[in-house]
């Protein structure tokens, strides 16, 4: 999905395979597809976004614009990413957007505490959801000019 | 002449001294009890004030003995030394009871005194009475008072804990039950003030509250908690009776104390339970919403696939299907919807149990407008709406607007299908509660099955008649039990439904 050369805009943590599949389906009819990056769980989020383990060597500087990041995953969980990202000078301006399954998730006011930039509800209907998606990721791409 | 002069003289002495005994007997007479008997006790005489006393005439006394006016009060022993004394030429003296002939009875002081003969027997006897029944009757009195005190005091210290402090509260006396539940023997306690078998478990303020009330010279009650000589705790329900003295302040206190240890325990075990029940509802909820947020997501997320992916095959593959095909995808996801309805409505249900009322005054003709605005905006039905002027209540906003919501979506929705639909939202105050109503002429229902409204996903219509989940009601209903009001529903089937909650008036 990443072509060579291309800089990585939006990264997707999403554990659920269906979910990343209607999230990246959603972004492509927004036309920013071919710029997402996903990776399924919070373990390999943070091996990517600080260059160790599977993503060793890596240029780190390389920052996406916006990350997309599901809450309920296994191993690193997504506060837990979120807390790192946040908590690290090189990571904490990069925008996070919480995928979260019900707005009645208590974490949701917690992920805000721990800055996070605005969170989408996946709605079990799909056109809602494609359209959350798409929205909230052309916002922070085209319209958030995150200071570098 | 010196002789009859001698002899005048004689006279003239005897004559005194006889004038001298005539007062003496005079005196005595008016002053005391006299009679005299012979040497066996017959009676030779016996004044007035002796008839008086005694209610018997001369006549009837003269030749009886004293068993006449004998009580029975003294013991034989009593009299016998009597006897032995007088019988040996001694006087005696002693207190007697007598009765009367009207049979009452009466108390003398007496000195009965023997007179001798050349053999030094006695030959009768003169026994001189004072009446001391008015003093006897006091002295009884006093010692059934005394015997009255102390038996109250021989119960009190059966049944209590007892001490009694000076002004400053110096321990000058406790009982066996105070040294038993202390701990403490009654010569470590003399001497000390109560703070020997302080606990520290009340506040300052609450043994300064106690101090004052009694300084003051009122009587403190309370519940007490003291330490033993062991350490162990009592609790004892405690009385202080201040004692005043003449200036009105107080000399000394008395404590009766009873040991209420037992109920205490009960009491501070019932708290604990109670508490550790709190703790473990508290947990349960907690462990509840979890599970709750653990469905809403974990059912949720194959939901969307479900939906999502058959979106994706109408999107991508529309051509590949023939109506009967789309019909059957477009099935697929309108359940797929619903559930997700279900989910969130059952969400909404549960998250009820655990929400805090936040009450203020609620302007309910206002928010009932605002109500039937927000339920209507998106209908393109044309409904008569009536709404009265509402009485104004204090309860929760944001839930007295779900219960509105959700009474007018009924009424909007069950009256759909009817021609010329009419809704009316009414009030009306009654004793203690405010009722509110919310009628249509919609579809109705039938009276029967009414109670079979208010539970959670009872319908009495299947989803192709009318939409909707079985929850609205349910919530209404839980809403309004929260409140500590009543909901109910009368209906006609085809006619139309009324449905009416009550909100108590605070």
């Amino acid at each position: 999905m990443v072509e060579k050369g291309n800089e990585i805009e939006i990264l997707l943590i999403e554990d659920n395979m269906n979910d990343a599949e209607m999230a990246i389906r959603a972004l492509r009819k927004g036309n920013i597809a071919n710029k997402v990056f996903h990776l399924k769980d919070g373990a390999l989020a943070m091996q990517f976004l600080f260059g160790t383990g599977l993503y060793e060597g890596r240029n780190i500087n390389e920052k996406p614009k916006v990350i997309l990041l599901d809450l309920k995953m296994p191993k690193v969980n997504g506060m837990e990413v979120l807390k790192q990202i946040k908590s690290n000078d090189l990571t904490k301006k990069i925008p996070v957007v919480i995928l979260t399954s019900s707005k009645e998730n208590p974490d949701v006011e917690k992920c805000y505490d721990l800055g996070a930039n605005s969170y989408i509800v996946k709605p079990v209907e799909f056109d809602s959801f494609s359209k959350a998606v798409a929205e909230v990721g052309l916002y922070w791409l085209l319209y958030n000019h995150p200071t570098a | 002449m010196p002789t009859k002069q001698k002899s005048i003289t004689v006279e003239e002495s005897l004559k005194k001294s006889l004038k001298e005994v005539s007062d003496y007997k005079y005196a005595i007479d008016e002053s005391s009890i006299v009679a005299i008997t012979d040497q066996k006790g017959i009676i030779l005489h016996a004044n007035d004030n002796f008839c008086k006393i005694s209610k018997y005439s001369r006549k009837e006394l003269i030749g009886q003995d004293h068993r006449i006016i004998n009580s029975g009060h003294h013991p034989k022993e009593f009299i016998r030394n009597l006897w032995h004394t007088i019988a040996n030429g001694k006087i005696w003296r002693g207190e007697l009871k007598n009765k009367a002939k009207d049979g009452t009875i009466y108390w003398v002081d007496t000195t009965i005194v023997p007179f001798l003969n050349e053999e030094k027997k006695p030959y009768q006897y003169v026994a001189i009475r004072a009446d001391i029944t008015e003093r006897k009757r006091t002295e009884e009195i006093l010692e059934s008072s005394l015997k009255e005190i102390s038996d109250y005091k021989y119960a009190l210290d059966e049944s209590s804990i007892v001490a009694i402090t000076d002004q400053k509260g110096i321990i000058k006396y406790v009982n066996n039950n105070f040294c038993k539940i202390s701990k403490y023997s009654s010569s470590e306690l003399i001497g000390q003030d109560h703070r020997i078998i302080n606990s520290a478990y009340h506040p300052k303020d609450f043994i300064r509250n106690l101090w004052i009330t009694i300084a003051n010279g009122k009587i403190w009650r309370g519940e007490l908690k003291n330490k033993a000589k062991d350490g162990t705790y009592y609790w004892v329900d405690t009385t202080i009776i201040p004692f005043l003295n003449e200036l009105g302040k107080p000399y000394q206190y008395i404590a009766i104390r009873a040991d209420i240890t037992m109920r205490k325990e009960a009491e501070e075990e019932n708290l604990r339970l109670k508490f550790e029940l709190e703790e473990r509802v508290k947990q349960r909820t907690e462990e509840l919403e979890a599970f709750s947020y653990s469905i809403s997501h974990d059912l949720r997320a194959p939901l969307r696939a479900i939906n999502g992916y058959a979106k994706m095959l109408e999107e991508d593959y529309n051509d590949l299907f023939d109506i009967e095909g789309k019909r059957l995808l477009n099935v697929v996801q309108e359940n797929a919807k619903r559930m997700g309805v279900l989910i969130d409505d059952l969400l909404a249900f549960a998250r009820l149990g655990r929400k805090k009322l936040a009450k203020s005054n609620i302007k309910m003709t206002e928010l009932t407008e605002a109500a039937w605005i927000e339920v209507t905006k998106s209908t393109t039905t044309k409904y008569t709406i009536k709404i009265d002027q509402l009485h104004s209540i204090v309860a929760d906003r944001s839930l007295i607007n779900q219960v509105m919501i959700n009474l007018i979506s009924n009424a909007v929705k069950y009256s759909s299908k009817t021609k010329g639909p009419k809704i009316e939202i009414k009030s009306e105050k009654e004793s203690g509660s405010i009722v509110y109503s919310v009628s249509d002429n919609g579809a109705g229902f039938e009276n029967e099955y009414g109670n079979k409204l208010f539970g959670v996903f009872q319908r009495l219509h299947s989803p192709d008649e009318f939409e909707g989940t079985g929850v609205g009601l349910a919530l209404v209903k839980r809403i309004i039990d929260k409140h500590g009001g009543k909901v109910w529903a009368k209906g006609e089937l085809n006619k139309g439904a009324k449905f009416y909650f009550s909100l108590p008036i605070r």
